[in-house]
């Protein structure tokens, strides 16, 4: 156990990338259970998220944890692949028509990936009707949309209009996020809930999906 | 008095006749909106893309005429791209620019917004070429623009800060993870981008320019976007060169980062002459800013841009009128947005700026 709690404070402290990788894979060659592994990161994604929010780290630094997450679990993945652990749910995201920007959905990601969620990502600039394709495809459990300009968020009517027109609002739960963006606006268009920035956005997510499965 | 000397007299922090406006850049739709015609040409904040330099000449002429027509006081140019040069265009109607940012086309904004980049790995950059600062053209529309408009309104070119510059260039996940790999490196490419800026701000210089305004954010909404010793090693040292050198050069320098700046006010005043945009969603208020470096900064802000685009005319009147109150005061305020124009803005509550700050904004500030 306290190997992995090292491990958890290597995370937690932003340590060099290959000391990390090579950290995990260690761990694993000592047969610890990779699902053990993957609760450890998601603590240590947990504390950088608080360190974060109180003002103890910068954005650099919740970046180069996520970036430090993915290198683990593309690590874990095989190993995890053996192991009777289901996903903790499916989320396709992607930014709205007209709207390219991507940081906070790509934190999101990394952040979902850390924390056992499997992700789709369908980049910038994805129309409504990219967004009702994936849904009918990939049977994801949480939509996200994400738009930064105040001039691109009234797009986000039109995805959630076009997918209720489709018939598709009752077989997933949509979440929106960017700068602009408010819960009271998040109301006004139909989404089922709405965050702020990524971390807000792995809490949400989370309460969603537990939400659907009681 | 001379919208020129309004803003001149901002500068040094005097109270000049009233509270001069403008706005840090427009997007092509609002101006289009503003003077009733389409302007068929596509731009960027970022970084200089229009190569023909009749379409050059030809936006320059549409922006001093739109600024005009609004009555602003601070005319903003970009940089020009070199004589020569062409973006890369790739097929998925992407384009490259001249330091390797992939741009990709906002349609609505008709704007070039960097979207990815050509450096996959750390070695890539090594066999770049950067562009060459003495290369002939880059002030091309900064002189132009003076030419046209002489001593009407003061004029500021538009650069791009290296922090952000070199966070766009390699992206954001990209930058980090080399700032963190390879401090170093980081470290050197955002002295070269600077070294560029020096050489560039010199030419501005010569050009009768009155002020440098340098774009990127250094803020995000909770705070600056990479720890406070990176900005004290690296970037403020790199900055205090580019702002020395406008100094040289008979201008003065406003920063410009979106954000919650607080933790560096200290910084900004021992550095630059100015601020923009004082950032009211990120927790800059910019009442308190005044009170502490008033007599330090220049404040150019801080309507919000949001509001802008989702408030009513009158809510904007009000909200004009309490910034005039708290940042004009004792002279050193510019009025502007928190951003810019942006496509999305109303058009009825960015008239409302001016008209309120032309209405209200006379000194002594009485309101």
């Amino acid at each position: 156990m306290g190997e992995l709690r090292d491990f958890q404070t290597l995370i937690i402290q932003i340590s060099d990338i290959e000391e990390v990788k090579r950290t995990a894979r260690k761990i694993l060659e000592t047969d610890a259970n990779p699902v053990d592994v993957l609760e450890v990161l998601n603590e240590a994604m947990r504390e950088v998220g608080n360190r974060y929010e109180r003002g103890e780290y910068f954005l650099s630094e919740l970046i180069m944890a996520g970036v430090l997450a993915s290198e683990v679990t593309e690590i874990l993945k095989p190993s995890l692949a053996k192991t009777d652990l289901e996903s903790q749910g499916k989320i396709v995201v992607g930014t709205v028509k007209g709207d390219i920007h991507d940081i906070g959905k790509n934190i999101l990601i990394m952040m979902l990936s850390a924390a056992g969620f499997e992700v789709v990502d369908l980049g910038v600039d994805v129309s409504a009707e990219k967004f009702v394709e994936a849904i009918d495809k990939e049977e994801a459990d949480v939509l996200g949309i994400s738009a930064l300009l105040s001039s691109t968020m009234e797009n986000l009517r039109g995805v959630i209009e076009t997918i209720r027109r489709e018939g598709l609002r009752d077989q997933i739960k949509i979440i929106v996020g960017g700068r602009p963006l408010t819960k009271e606006f998040a109301d006004e268009i139909g989404a089922d809930s709405y965050a702020k920035d990524a971390l807000e956005g792995v809490r949400v997510v989370k309460e969603l999906i537990e939400a659907a499965e009681v | 008095m001379k919208k020129r000397d309004r803003v001149l007299k901002t500068l040094e922090i005097e109270e000049p006749d009233m509270v001069p406006i403008t706005e840090m850049d427009m997007e092509v739709p609002i101006m289009e909106a503003i003077i009733g015609e389409t302007l068929s040409i596509t731009t960027s904040l970022q970084t200089p893309i229009v190569t023909d330099r009749r379409l050059e000449r030809k936006r320059t002429d549409f922006k001093i005429e739109c600024y005009r027509k609004v009555d602003l006081d601070l005319l903003t140019v970009d940089l020009s791209p070199p004589e020569g040069w062409k973006p890369e265009e790739n097929p998925d109607g992407t384009i490259v620019d001249l330091w390797g940012r992939i741009l990709m086309l906002d349609k609505e904004a008709k704007a070039w917004v960097p979207y990815s980049t050509v450096f996959n790995q750390l070695e890539d950059f090594e066999d770049f070429e950067f562009p060459d600062p003495n290369a002939p053209g880059w002030t091309y529309a900064t002189e132009y623009a003076k030419k046209t408009i002489g001593e009407e309104m003061a004029l500021a070119t538009f650069i791009r800060d290296p922090f952000a510059h070199a966070w766009e260039i390699f992206t954001p996940v990209k930058f980090v993870t080399w700032m963190y790999q390879n401090p170093n490196f980081i470290g050197k490419v955002i002295k070269e981008l600077s070294d560029f800026n020096v050489e560039v701000i010199r030419q501005i210089g010569e050009t009768g320019a009155d002020l440098i305004i340098s774009g990127g954010d250094y803020c995000e909404e909770k705070g600056p976007m990479v720890p406070i010793n990176f900005f004290r090693d690296v970037i403020f040292p790199n900055l205090k060169r580019q702002v020395d050198e406008a100094h040289r050069g008979g201008m003065k320098f406003i920063k410009h980062t979106d954000g919650n700046i607080n933790p560096l006010l200290e910084d900004f005043a021992d550095t630059v002459d100015g601020l923009h945009s004082l950032d009211p969603t990120a927790s800059v208020e910019i009442g308190e800013v005044k009170a502490k470096y008033g007599d330090e900064l220049v404040l150019m802000g801080n309507v919000s841009v949001d509001n802008l685009a989702m408030k009513s005319r009158e809510e904007i009147v009000e909200e004009t009128k309490t910034c005039i109150r708290r940042a004009s005061p004792g002279g050193g305020h510019i009025l502007s947005s928190s951003n810019s124009w942006a496509a999305g803005a109303k058009l009825e509550n960015c008239l409302a700026m001016v008209e309120t700050v032309r209405r209200y904004g006379a000194y002594p500030i009485a309101i």
